[in-house]
């Protein structure tokens, strides 16, 4: 099965992942006005392509527009739920400067990031047990060093309890 | 083990017959199964609803259970209450955790410090877009200059190019000119035979092996 398009990694989950843009929670629409041709769009076009998969995937509930050929520079515009509007000038200047920008200006920081994980991983406690979805362990079997499950292998007739309640009834 | 055997399938356990427990279903008491599963097993038995009803039920009339009415009034007003009360303790507790998330939420956006760091980066960004504004007035200016100079280079090349052809036909003229004094013309034609006649010109000339010209030859 071929690869789509002309940079497939563009389409993996590890690259999307490594995207490190998450909006503040007031930026609702982000809107990009580039050039197709042009010395100076080129770190918009960059961008466009590059990192802004990276950026919707990071922020799904983000509205992100394209406009080609609209305008002689290249901008970008975000629109912030105050219906505040914040312009950021983009011509010739490469992709990453691009990114470094936007995310110092409405990026969240990592330190509310790391906050926002941590509060994450207070709701579910890793030591219980229980189904796949929610736990990482259903049963004590699956544990290396523990009594395997019995379905599997049998268990000795001392642990079973038919041997057992046999022995009790004999004494 | 001191029951009767009857009571025996009310013990809590595995179903001890799973295959007839659907046919015969548990009877009046669904909710009694053996087990307590939680399985939804029909009461209706054996018969679907548009069987007739036996023969030996023909004359049965059923009279609902009898009811105390003292009694079914103490019971209802103790129920109202212990409902009226319970409802109550879920609202508040419900209304007790919205106040916390709204609290929490509003907390968490419209701090100050959180406004102060906006505006903060508001401004830094105005400074960028200047900035940058700066840099491309800057560019626009260079290449305005670039085009200026451009022009004015191939305006000076055009002017000289110009010169020097203008230079080049009036040399020319000046040659005409120069041969013009030497052509015969219908005046001098005469004059011209008469000085050609005068002085015939040898044109021949010996060259030897090692290429010097010797004009010795003798005009007849």
């Amino acid at each position: 099965m071929p690869m789509k398009g002309r940079f497939p990694v563009r389409r993996t989950l590890q690259y999307l992942n490594q995207g490190d843009i998450v909006f503040k929670s007031s930026v609702k629409v982000m809107t990009v006005n580039y050039n197709t041709a042009g010395e100076l769009s080129e770190g918009a076009r960059k961008f466009v392509f590059f990192n802004i998969p990276q950026i919707q995937y990071k922020n799904p509930w983000v509205q992100i527009m394209l406009f080609r050929n609209m305008t002689p520079s290249p901008f970008l515009r975000f629109y912030l739920d105050n219906g505040e509007q914040v312009l950021v000038d983009v011509e010739d200047k490469t992709n990453k400067e691009i990114t470094e920008h936007v995310k110092k200006i409405l990026g969240k920081n990592k330190e509310t990031l790391e906050k926002e994980e941590r509060e994450r991983k207070k709701l579910s406690h890793p030591a219980n047990f229980g189904p796949k979805k929610y736990h990482l362990r259903e049963c004590m079997c699956e544990i290396e060093g523990q009594v395997s499950c019995p379905a599997f292998v049998p268990l000795p007739k001392e642990m079973r309890g038919k041997y057992k309640a046999a022995m009790k009834n004999e004494a | 083990a001191a029951m009767l055997p009857a009571l025996r399938r009310c013990r809590p356990g595995p179903v001890p017959l799973p295959a007839l427990a659907a046919a015969l279903g548990p009877g009046p008491f669904p909710g009694l199964c053996p087990g307590w599963s939680p399985r939804a097993v029909p009461a209706r038995g054996r018969k679907t609803r548009y069987d007739p009803p036996a023969k030996s039920k023909a004359g049965r009339v059923k009279l609902p259970p009898p009811v105390d009415p003292e009694e079914l009034l103490v019971v209802l007003e103790r129920y109202r209450q212990h409902r009226l009360v319970l409802s109550a303790l879920r609202a508040e507790f419900r209304a007790e955790v919205l106040q916390k998330k709204q609290e929490e939420r509003l907390a968490a956006e419209g701090s100050v410090e959180e406004l102060e760091e906006h505006r903060r980066l508001m401004a830094w960004n105005d400074e960028e877009n200047a900035r940058q504004q700066a840099r491309r007035e800057e560019r626009l200016r260079k290449q305005e200059e670039e085009e200026k100079r451009k022009k004015l280079e191939i305006a000076e090349k055009q002017a000289r190019k110009m010169e020097a052809f203008v230079e080049e036909k009036e040399k020319e003229v000046l040659q005409l000119q120069e041969e013009a004094k030497n052509f015969i013309t219908p005046e001098n034609l005469e004059a011209r035979i008469e000085e050609c006649l005068d002085n015939p010109r040898n044109y021949n000339f010996a060259i030897d092996k090692d290429g010097r010209i010797v004009k010795r030859t003798v005009l007849s």
